[in-house]
């Protein structure tokens, strides 16, 4: 187990789908849900609602898993005609978790998760390089939790998030016949969780959770700038550092399932997304005057114009025996920008994805397989901030394989 | 139960269909069309913008980036024929002219750049400055781009303008020379010779900007009047008219904006320049100036109401050129005979010659434009009369500029109300021809100003060198800086003919190279 999870942790590359750069891919079973939160079968509710581990029915549950992000962005220029194609990486978002009953109403877990991330490559001399030849964002968060159940039916749960995280974007500098890379790769945030989990009778599970926003500062970024010999001095001998802070934006989920028989359930949720405060980017450089700021020319600000977002998820789950369960799902995510901000290094869909998967249980030992094909809603767009416009449409398809094991 | 679950699916997937995920118009099934127009024969007119002229020269991968070659790119997938260039067949540009009595370089190579000193480019010639194209050497045409660099509007009209015998007596144009198909032909007449389905017309600026970069010096270049500029247009125009091709024409972008005159400040001079680097020496250069001449000069001025023409100079900040400007009233007279009566055996000796050299210098401000070519000349030595000492003949610093060197801001206006009456006869000539017009000034305006032309997140602006656009020479444009021009006739194209030629990115062109 221990040796599976370290090395998809190396492979590890997350993949942008839908709502900027979060990555709705936290629990195969979930996912073959449409992510659905209110689900205290195992340990992978931990990353969805801390509370929610009170209610593993098992005293040990470990759970792994990880999925591969096949994604394809194709852009469009209509003055232009000319079309490009990205050629990302696929992406593979993994996660880990336990949780342990303590007492009968005292529960600790631990979730490591991928919560945000993309990679993103474009062919390096496509319309579009100025702003992104590739960009690599990655985050890992580390949640140890704690859950006290105040009735048989309630409990509460809160976590301390611990974030590392890292930004590797490549650019040209056109006018140079060069390229900027930023590159951090030590950048952390703290942040918290915590929430409401509710078992008001056999049929129903209620999830109410928040994640806060958690501010990845990159302190000490290495600026490489590759441009030609002669002009080194004018960029600091080639490379410098910088500042910058990106944020993970914090996120409020209601979930809800409901058991239609013993054997199936149907399950709901509603989640906000907190990505104004994603508004703009501030690279501060110590030496280099490659910003846009009149007072101050070593800072540039690239405004970016979140709005926050939500999502809605219907999945369900039918246990055609005590071993096989098969799961299906629909959610909807909307895209966090309008056309006028459209963004090549992040591209957002409003994003429609049908879920499915089938589960096997081998007595404690539980193995889950998850597809989902992601429908985003093409768009035309104009960034004036930028002057950068045309067409953009993405294919995305998911695949996962988790394993749960519910000790004693 | 089934049932419910069959339904469930069934909406899940109608929600799901339900949103359009492809373009709805992929642009590899556009049909690129020439609409009213017929592109099969297309023939640029015009001067070194139209040739790809760049970097001070003419050589063949800027040819290969002249706007009328891109233009001539996109239209092949509406019906456009081949597009032969006069290649220069290397790329260091540059002249030779074969005399009985050898080879004389008459045209220079291109600019590269060196390197940088303190953030200032260092331009040299490439190859040494020795060119290797012999301007006797005719290509075989006929020729679609026919851009010659240098021709003003008469020129295209003028036989033997291709005639090698007259490029030293400046009747003929070495560059026209390499591909007139006879030596007694006219540009005008080659192009009917063709016979053009259609045509673009980029010409007149020289007809002010040679004149601009000689710092409006009559005895150098001349300022075509914008009546005889008219004449020769609306003949230019008549004579193309009769070919019955479809066209467009662009205006001329205001010559003074461009970096070869917005560059170089009006007041470089600091103890440091002064002292070649060695701040003390430039300090004490600057207490001998102003006490042996700009002291009194300041003072004798002052005295005749004109104190602001000539002020002492200052160690802490930058100061102003010294220059000539023949509009001033000359006080050299009066300057004259206030040095006489000084009292000061220094000054008494010089006053017929500070008289004479000082009656109508001032310092320069910040409306004069210092050509590019101007700051190589700061500090060196004018010819003086007998007895004045060497150290007054410093220019720019204690000898005036003379008028090649300075537009003085009363010769950019001069030159700025000159362009505009063009301009009025080059739309009247479209309009009432009915021809595509393209407002290049206007690009070059926006090009100009605080944010200048972003295009695909690259900021393109009229800085010299790091803005981009223009190449080495200031005055002519990088390929990038050509292709936002294409893009200008191509949507003035499109929109005129109803024709649907696809715009070029900018960016995928070559701009200044950097060593």
């Amino acid at each position: 187990m221990k040796r599976i999870l370290i090395s998809m942790a190396l492979a590890a590359g997350v993949m942008t789908y839908a709502g900027g750069f979060r990555v709705s891919l936290q629990g195969v079973k979930q996912l073959a849900m449409a992510h659905t939160s209110a689900h205290a079968e195992d340990a992978s509710v931990a990353f969805f609602n801390p509370a929610g581990i009170s209610f593993i029915p098992s005293k040990l549950s470990v759970v792994a898993g990880g999925f591969g992000v096949s994604n394809q962005i194709t852009y469009q220029n209509t003055s232009t005609l000319q079309q490009t194609e990205t050629d990302n990486p696929l992406g593979t978002p993994i996660y880990a978790a336990v949780a342990y009953k303590v007492l009968d109403n005292l529960s600790l877990g631990f979730s490591f998760s991928t919560p945000f991330g993309s990679t993103i490559e474009w062919p390096s001399d496509w319309e579009g390089k100025e702003i992104v030849q590739k960009l690599e964002l990655k985050s890992y968060f580390f949640q140890p939790m704690i859950s006290v159940k105040l009735a048989p039916w309630a409990s509460f749960g809160a976590s301390y998030i611990y974030a590392k995280g890292k930004v590797d974007w490549t650019k040209a500098l056109t006018i140079y016949n060069g390229q900027l890379n930023l590159l951090d790769d030590s950048a952390t945030g703290h942040g918290f969780g915590f929430g409401f989990y509710f078992q008001p009778d056999e049929k129903w599970d209620v999830s109410v959770a928040y994640r806060s926003p958690v501010d990845m500062k990159a302190k000490k970024g290495k600026a490489t700038f590759m441009v030609p010999t002669s002009l080194l001095p004018n960029f600091n001998g080639g490379s410098d550092n910088f500042k910058a802070t990106l944020p993970l934006v914090d996120e409020y989920t209601l979930g809800i399932t409901y058991k239609i028989t013993p054997k199936w359930l149907v399950s709901a949720d509603y989640n906000y997304h907190g990505w104004e405060r994603y508004s703009k980017l501030t690279l501060d450089f110590d030496n280099v005057a490659a910003g846009n700021q009149p007072n101050d020319p070593t800072i540039l600000v690239s405004p970016k114009n979140f709005k926050n977002t939500s999502s809605f998820r219907l999945g369900t789950q039918y246990a055609f025996n005590d071993r096989i369960f098969g799961r299906l799902g629909w959610y909807y995510d909307e895209t966090p920008y309008e056309d006028k901000d459209f963004i090549p290094e992040t591209p957002s869909f409003d994003n429609y994805v049908i879920t499915g998967g089938v589960g096997f249980k081998f007595n404690k030992f539980g193995v889950d397989l998850s597809g989902a094909y992601a429908m985003p809603k093409s768009r035309t767009f104009s960034n004036q901030n930028i002057k950068f416009a045309g067409q953009a449409k993405a294919d995305v398809f998911y695949f996962g394989l988790g394993l749960s094991y519910n000790a004693f | 139960m089934k049932k419910i679950y069959i339904s469930t699916l069934a909406a899940t997937l109608l929600l799901a269909v339900s949103c359009k995920t492809d373009f709805e118009n992929s642009t590899e099934d556009v049909a690129v069309t020439s609409g009213e127009a017929n592109f099969s024969k297309y023939i640029s007119l015009g001067n070194s913008l139209t040739a790809g002229y760049r970097d001070g020269a003419l050589y063949a991968d800027g040819q290969n980036e002249s706007y009328p070659s891109m233009i001539a790119k996109q239209m092949q997938s509406a019906g456009g024929g081949e597009f032969k260039q006069p290649l220069m067949p290397d790329n260091n540009g540059g002249l030779l002219l074969t005399l009985p009595t050898g080879n004389v370089q008459i045209a220079d190579t291109k600019r590269v750049i060196t390197g940088f000193s303190a953030g200032t480019p260092t331009i040299a010639f490439a190859n040494d400055n020795k060119a290797a194209t012999i301007t006797n050497t005719v290509l075989t045409g006929p020729f679609n781009n026919m851009g010659v660099p240098g021709a003003k509007v008469s020129h295209l009209l003028a036989p033997g303008y291709g005639n090698v015998q007259g490029i030293l007596a400046k009747t003929a144009n070495p560059y026209f020379v390499r591909f007139a198909s006879s030596p007694t032909t006219s540009v005008i007449q080659d192009f009917l010779a063709q016979k053009p389905t259609f045509f673009s017309l980029w010409i007149g600026n020289n007809d002010a900007l040679l004149y601009a970069l000689a710092g409006a010096d009559d005895t150098v270049e001349t300022l075509t009047p914008a009546d005889q500029f008219g004449t020769y247009y609306n003949l230019l125009v008549s004579q193309i008219k009769t070919s019955g091709a479809k066209g467009v024409i662009a205006n001329i972008p205001n010559v003074t904006t461009i970096p070869s005159l917005t560059t170089v400040p009006y007041n470089p001079l600091t103890a440091t320049l002064l002292g070649k680097g060695d701040v003390n020496v430039g300090n004490a250069t600057i207490d001998q100036l102003n006490s042996s001449l700009y002291g009194p000069l300041n003072q004798i001025l002052t005295a005749l109401g004109a104190g602001d023409r000539i002020k002492p100079l200052s160690k802490t900040a930058t100061n102003p050129l010294l220059i000539f400007d023949e509009s001033l009233p000359n006080l050299g007279n009066a300057i004259t005979t206030a040095a006489l009566a000084s009292g000061n055996p220094q000054l008494m000796a010089l006053a017929p010659y500070l008289g004479a050299t000082y009656g109508r210098a001032r310092q320069a401000k910040s409306t004069d434009l210092i050509p590019l070519t101007t700051s190589g000349s700061i500090g060196t030595a004018a010819t003086l009369p007998p007895g004045i000492p060497a150290s007054l003949g410093a220019r720019g610093v204690a000898y005036p500029f003379e008028d090649k060197y300075i537009l003085t801001s009363t010769e950019a206006t001069a030159i700025d109300t000159a362009i505009n009456s063009y301009n009025v006869i080059i739309k009247k000539a479209a309009d009432d021809n009915g021809y595509a017009f393209v407002d290049a000034n206007a690009k070059m305006v926006e090009l100009n100003s605080a944010s200048g032309i972003q295009w695909d997140g690259v900021r393109y602006s009229a800085k010299f060198v790091t803005g981009g656009s223009f190449s080495l020479d200031g005055v002519h444009l990088t390929g990038r800086g050509y292709a936002i021009i294409a893009n200008e006739f191509l949507k003035a194209i499109n929109t005129k003919y109803k024709s649907n030629l696809s715009m070029i990115s900018p960016n995928s062109y070559s701009g200044v190279t950097f060593p």
